[in-house]
């Protein structure tokens, strides 16, 4: 009896571990019957599936499986293919799409990131696209305009799309508007940083529990605040927002020495919190957990009621720098179609679709209509009855999800949203080097080694933690050690073969 | 023939119970051995592992470049072995501490609470030695350095601290769960050698540095050979969380497991990384047969192979 029972044990044990091992050939074999569509055309067809990832903060939406039903009823209409979406959050996107592309998974959208788009094209997990594009994705190009459309080319080639949003930037301060009407500050005499130290010394002196000066995690105070073209990763930078194509040392300019000193100032002030180098919160958490009064940002139009909806707290800002398109503003944010897709026209196709279908946009961004919201006039809308932020079953991160002015507007919002919107992409500065997008595998072991001394010392010092006196010359040092100005020479070299290459 | 017919027969269900390990053991740490080659390629995705250039040492490369590899190598070794040396000294103390309280209730309490760190998870540790070194609302900050008038410490950008808390931190974590490692194998002692020491006239003191201490060596030599082996692995928690990823302290909390994942999560390459994976097992692989084969000149029998 005791052997038999012993067996069954075993072979139980077994079971478990093959069914554990066997639901990852299920999907595999799912999927592979669909791939086949690409070969030949006619009504028989069955319809291409499209796996489409991107990723959220936070947890997914509950009602995400109707939002995907919705979407494949028109795709199934306009180009024969349902989608599957996924989402994927923030923190583990990197590894996960490193993952899906190495593995050979299915995949076919994606979100780009600018801080990896040249890595990923360069070791080949991205289809060039300009082909596609000309063939299927006219509608891109149009809604994007030329300037925008060539700011992702690598080597005359595309393989991202930037999301249609604020493609450029400005910067500022944004803080609680109780705050400002309590202690009646002043915001309209603030241009520069410096005209801040009246309002943080004023929030220091009245609300004790409160951060002045507040920076997020994983950031400084100062990592929202910029007056160069960073060229992508700061490593040889393009001073005054790229008016000049020469790169320089950013960590060696006495702009940045100045800065580090003010920052200095203000943590020894109190102004920036003790505990800002380790600090693991958002800034919007910060604020809205009323920790916090205030904090530098990238600003655009429509962004305080943004705030807003973030924080639950009302939000004001004042812009202390104008706004500026720079690669990097553009690039953050695009759509490419992964080397694994079994078919990328059919992927161009809907991409198509998410910059020109207003529906396919809406459903991305809003959910359904009736159940997520309803309309209140022809372009505005707002949460259907019972509603209400925190209790809707779906919402959708409009910057992320191909051309947000299809989008409609939130009540509350601004109705001409979107026209100040273009009219901000337009009126930016320029940087020169638009459009550039550095390459940084012939230095790469310089720049893994300059990225460790960066992460070392850069928070520390722009949270004013350390003694700049000390600290900088130290961390140029560093630097120099690391390699920077081989990156830099190597960044110089190519950019002046883009720039001679597009006639600059 | 008979015999063995039926001598696997019997055996049989011990195979079967085996084969899962056994299979988990090739997937999970031979296998991926293949992907050693890894660190000498330029991995192309397009071109896949096996089509890609070979590259030679280039992915190495980044590891030597700056000070660094010095600097983390020294952290690695220096932390790990004084862990080795203290945990295991502290927890045969414990050990044996435990063993001598005769109230079994008391006994099981001690154990209990001795273990109870073992089984936080890093994670929460970090904001526990958060709460004790925090600088607005940290307990030695606002409560114990002003009783005696001193000056706050800004605990997370000081780097000269730091050897001291992960010491206290790793030990306070760790030798509970060495300690009743031991204390198991003290516990099946024979108590007549005991009993007949005592009869001897022998101290406390005496009983355990003639019997327990020698009886448990074999467990301690292996213990330790076991950790020496993983000396170039460091427990990631305790460095990265600890320290709260504060990027001011990497010159005393940087070690080769911090280092390359910082490094990989800013580039994504898995040529480096592998790089980096590559460098750890070798020098681990060397520690293991030169502090196996230091054992073995000492005493054969409790070297393990």
């Amino acid at each position: 009896m005791k052997r038999k029972l012993n067996w069954i044990g075993a072979i139980l044990a077994m079971m478990l571990l093959l069914a554990a091992c066997s639901s990852n050939n299920g999907t595999n074999e799912a999927a592979s019957p669909a791939g086949n569509g690409s070969n030949d055309s006619g009504e028989a067809e069955a319809p291409y599936e499209l796996t489409v990832a991107y990723f959220t903060f936070g947890s997914v939406p509950q009602d995400q499986k109707l939002i995907e039903e919705e979407l494949s009823k028109i795709t199934k209409e306009k180009i024969n293919a349902t989608v599957k979406l996924l989402p994927i959050s923030l923190s583990a996107w990197q590894n996960q799409v490193n993952l899906m592309l190495t593995s050979n998974e299915k995949l076919d959208l994606m979100v780009l990131m600018g801080s990896t788009y040249a890595n990923q094209v360069a070791k080949g997990q991205l289809i060039a696209l300009d082909e596609l594009l000309a063939q299927s994705g006219t509608g891109i190009l149009a809604a994007l305009g030329p300037d925008y459309a060539n700011a992702t080319k690598i080597n005359g080639q595309a393989y991202g799309v930037p999301t249609i949003r604020d493609l450029a930037t400005s910067y500022g301060y944004l803080i609680r508007q109780d705050l400002v009407d309590k202690h009646a500050l002043d915001l309209s005499q603030v241009k520069t940083l410096n005209d801040l130290e009246p309002i943080l010394q004023t929030i220091k002196d009245n609300e004790p529990n409160m951060i002045p000066f507040v920076n997020g995690t994983g950031a400084s105070p100062l990592t929202y605040y910029s007056t160069r073209d960073s060229l992508g990763d700061d490593m040889g930078v393009l001073l005054d927002n790229g008016q000049d194509l020469k790169v320089v040392n950013w960590f060696e300019t006495e702009e940045y020495a100045a800065q580090l000193k003010q920052m200095r100032k203000w943590y020894q002030a109190g102004y920036i919190s003790k505990d800002a180098v380790t600090v693991k919160e958002s800034t919007s958490d910060i604020l809205k957990g009323g920790k916090g009064a205030g904090n530098l940002a990238t600003l655009k139009p429509g962004f305080d009621t943004q705030e807003t909806r973030l924080t639950g707290k009302a939000i004001t800002s004042v812009e202390l720098l104008p706004s500026v398109a720079k690669t990097s503003t553009v690039t953050n944010i695009m759509w490419g179609i992964a080397k694994n897709s079994k078919n990328p026209e059919k992927a161009m196709q809907f991409l198509n679709l998410m910059y020109t279908d207003k529906d396919v946009v809406n459903l991305f961004d809003w959910g359904i209509e009736g159940k997520h919201y309803v309309k209140v006039s022809e372009n505005i809308i707002d949460y259907p009855q019972g509603v209400d932020a925190a209790s809707v079953g779906y919402s959708g991160m409009g910057w992320l999800f191909g051309n947000q002015f299809l989008s409609y507007i939130f009540k509350g919002d601004d109705e001409n949203l979107w026209e100040k919107m273009k009219e901000f992409n337009n009126s930016a500065i320029k940087s020169k080097a638009l459009g550039f997008t550095f390459d940084s595998t012939p230095v790469k072991t310089e720049f893994a080694a300059v990225s460790n001394v960066l992460t070392q010392y850069r928070i520390a010092l722009e949270c004013g933690a350390l003694d700049p006196d000390k600290m900088l010359p130290e961390f140029i040092a560093k630097l120099k050690d690391a390699g920077i100005d081989k990156i830099i020479a190597e960044k110089q070299k190519q950019l002046d073969a883009w720039a001679a290459a597009n006639g600059q | 023939m008979g015999s063995t017919a039926k001598r696997w027969k019997r055996f049989a269900p011990l195979f079967l119970l085996m084969l899962p390990g056994l299979v988990y053991l090739i997937i999970n740490n031979y296998l991926p051995m293949f992907g050693m080659i890894i660190a000498f390629k330029d991995i192309n995705y397009t071109s896949g592992i096996l089509g890609s250039d070979w590259i030679g040492f280039k992915n190495f490369e980044y590891l030597f470049k700056t000070s660094d590899a010095y600097i983390i190598t020294r952290n690695t070794l220096l932390y790990n072995g004084l862990f080795i040396f203290i945990n295991t000294i502290g927890a045969i103390g414990l050990a044996v501490l435990l063993n001598e309280i005769r109230k079994k209730f008391f006994q099981r309490f001690y154990q209990s609470i001795i273990v109870l760190p073992h089984l936080i998870s890093m994670v929460i540790v970090s904001y526990l030695v958060f709460a004790i070194l925090g600088s607005d609302t940290g307990l030695i900050n606002k409560s114990i350095l002003p009783l005696f008038g001193l000056d706050e410490v800004a605990w997370y950008s000081s780097k000269q601290y730091w050897p001291y808390i992960l010491t206290i931190v790793n030990i306070w974590k760790g030798i509970g769960f060495l300690s009743v490692v031991y204390l198991a194998s003290i516990i099946s002692i024979d108590t007549e050698y005991y009993e007949a020491a005592t009869l001897d006239g022998a101290t406390r003191w005496q009983q355990i540095r003639t019997i327990t201490i020698p009886i448990i060596m074999p467990v301690i030599t292996m213990m330790t050979l076991l950790a020496i082996g993983r000396i170039f692995y460091s427990d990631f928690g305790l460095f990265y969380q600890v320290p709260m990823d504060s990027g001011v302290l990497s010159e005393t909390t940087n070690v080769i497991d911090t280092y390359v994942y910082r490094a990989l999560m800013n580039l994504g390459d898995i040529g480096m990384s592998s790089a980096a994976g590559v460098y750890q097992s070798i020098v681990g692989f060397v520690l293991v047969i030169l502090s196996n084969y230091a054992v073995r000149k000492f005493s054969k029998e409790n070297a393990l192979f």
